[in-house]
């Protein structure tokens, strides 16, 4: 599983890296968040739904 | 096939009468927003001269994230198309509420300018200095053991974050917190008005020294990014940048007192809940958060001009209309939140809207957490026994701008000061603040402050 932030869509609420902060980083300037290269490790997989559940403008996405 | 255009009577057969200024809309929230979320989660109501409200929690996502059709410009001067920003009704002394009440793309210069002051890393720098503001204004009550917590904490600790964050002297908080404070519950034909209309040009006096100090002496902070900046080319005028620094004093100041309180209030109401919570803050402390966020939504919502005919959530809008986006009731949306009217500390899937949503989403966020965060933490280690005297706790008796208190008055087991008081602290904050810049942008400035 991969995951990836629509940077179109995020607008900085930050919920992503509340929940999984090994898996988003916060841009220092505005607070928009990307999420990591490479597959979520298996155990935060869990984690890493939430965030997407959570995210207040729908800007995460699992990618294929 | 009929192509009848369809009259303003089959797009507004949705109808509900809508009065979020009135005291029983506070009283009756709960049923009104079932009510509407169940039967019109959009709606048509003739008050204030005839405007939209959208209470259903994906039409208010989709209509916030539409800023194509819906405008935030508040246009008084009538330069554009005279809308009338993020009020309903407007205010009769209009004037435009900084870049919350423009559209892209002048918005966006002005939220490019502050985002490095207000982002979650320029946040963090502030931590240890608001940390001794709340265990001062604690000593200031803990040997009593008795506080106001609106008075005596939550009132003060944002009030002094946020004039250090715009550059202005800390001390000058108790010249800012009563007027933002008392404007937003005092009705205009109040007895107390004249006193408050006195507090009001103090601060606008003040504010408006500041902003010509700061342009002189480069002091750092947010005034200075818009003293010296240059918007699309030219030099915003100073009333322009009044507005803004008025919007962040009123963002910054009674939203975060509001959250505070009702959380407290509701912790006290609930003992067994605020030991789990200072038991399992390392995991609950997030989580309760953006559940408390939800449940009190301290600003409930924001108006907005439809500025081109569309069709957004199913409802065809005409251009001119206005509409109210209601954070507070698509809140309450029992399709996204399952026992919507319960507070649930461990709540997933919490998609509030409480700092909007879209290109507008509140700049202070990251501000109103951190403070929020630190008081509540502070609280229940210092005065873990608290209880709030109902009878002294005093709610705003309206819920149309901000759902607030007044007072919240509480006791609890006396305990230690744990060194200085207010003042002293306050002046010492101070000197840090100076001495190590932190009201630099954070790209400036990145390690967080040394308040030892």
């Amino acid at each position: 599983m991969k995951v990836r932030v629509d940077p179109d869509r995020c607008q900085g609420h930050t919920i992503c890296s509340m929940i999984a902060p090994s898996l988003f980083t916060l841009n220092d300037e505005d607070g928009h968040s990307t999420a990591i290269d490479g597959e979520v490790p298996g155990d935060l997989e869990a984690k890493a739904a939430e965030a997407i559940r959570s995210c207040p403008e729908q800007a995460i996405s699992v990618i294929p | 096939m009929s192509t009848e255009p369809v009259t303003d009577d089959e797009r507004k057969r949705n109808r509900y009468h809508f009065d979020r200024h009135t005291p029983d809309y506070r009283e009756q929230f709960t049923e009104v927003t079932a009510e509407m979320l169940d039967k019109c989660p959009v709606a048509w109501s003739d008050t204030y001269g005839g405007h939209w409200v959208a209470a259903g929690h994906s039409e208010v996502f989709e209509l916030a994230r539409s800023a194509d059709y819906v405008s935030n410009d508040h246009d008084p001067a009538n330069e554009r198309r005279g809308y009338k920003g993020i009020s309903i009704p407007s205010p009769e002394v209009a004037f435009r509420g900084g870049f919350l009440e423009m559209d892209p793309p002048e918005q966006r210069y002005y939220r490019q300018l502050l985002n490095p002051y207000l982002s979650p890393a320029a946040v963090a720098r502030w931590e240890p200095l608001v940390d001794e503001i709340v265990r001062a204004s604690l000593n200031e009550k803990i040997e009593t053991g008795r506080i106001d917590f609106v008075d005596d904490l939550a009132n003060v600790v944002p009030a002094v974050l946020t004039l250090g964050m715009l550059g202005i002297p800390l001390e000058h908080w108790d010249i800012y917190v009563e007027p933002i404070h008392a404007s937003v519950y005092t009705p205009p034909n109040s007895p107390d008005m004249p006193r408050l209309q006195a507090s009001r040009l103090a601060m606008r006096d003040d504010m408006m020294g500041q902003l010509s100090d700061i342009r002189a002496s480069g002091r750092p902070g947010l005034i200075y990014a818009l003293a010296t900046a240059e918007i699309n080319g030219s030099v915003p005028p100073d009333f322009e940048l009044l507005g803004i620094i008025s919007l962040l004093i009123g963002g910054g100041f009674d939203t975060t007192t509001a959250l505070t309180a009702h959380a407290l209030e509701w912790l006290s109401e609930h003992p067994d809940q605020r030991q789990r919570l200072s038991a399992e803050r390392e995991t609950l402390l997030n989580p309760a958060t953006e559940e408390f966020l939800r449940y009190f939504t301290p600003a409930p919502g924001d108006g907005r001009t439809i500025s081109a005919d569309c069709v957004i959530a199913g409802q065809e809008f005409k251009e001119g209309e206005r509409l109210w986006l209601s954070w507070a009731m698509s809140n309450r949306d029992p399709e996204v939140f399952p026992n919507p009217n319960e507070v649930d500390l461990a709540r997933t899937g919490n998609r509030h809207h409480s700092f909007g949503l879209g290109i507008h989403r509140c700049i202070g966020s990251n501000v109103a957490r951190m403070v929020f965060k630190r008081m509540v933490t502070a609280v229940l280690d210092r005065m873990p026994d608290y209880v709030c005297d109902p009878a002294g706790a005093e709610h705003y008796q309206t819920i149309g701008i901000i759902q607030g208190m007044k007072h919240l008055p509480a006791t609890f087991t006396p305990g230690p000061r744990i060194g200085d008081g207010l003042a002293e602290t306050v002046a010492r904050m101070q000197v840090l603040v100076d001495e190590q810049r932190l009201a630099e942008p954070v790209t400036a400035r990145k390690g967080a402050a040394s308040a030892t």
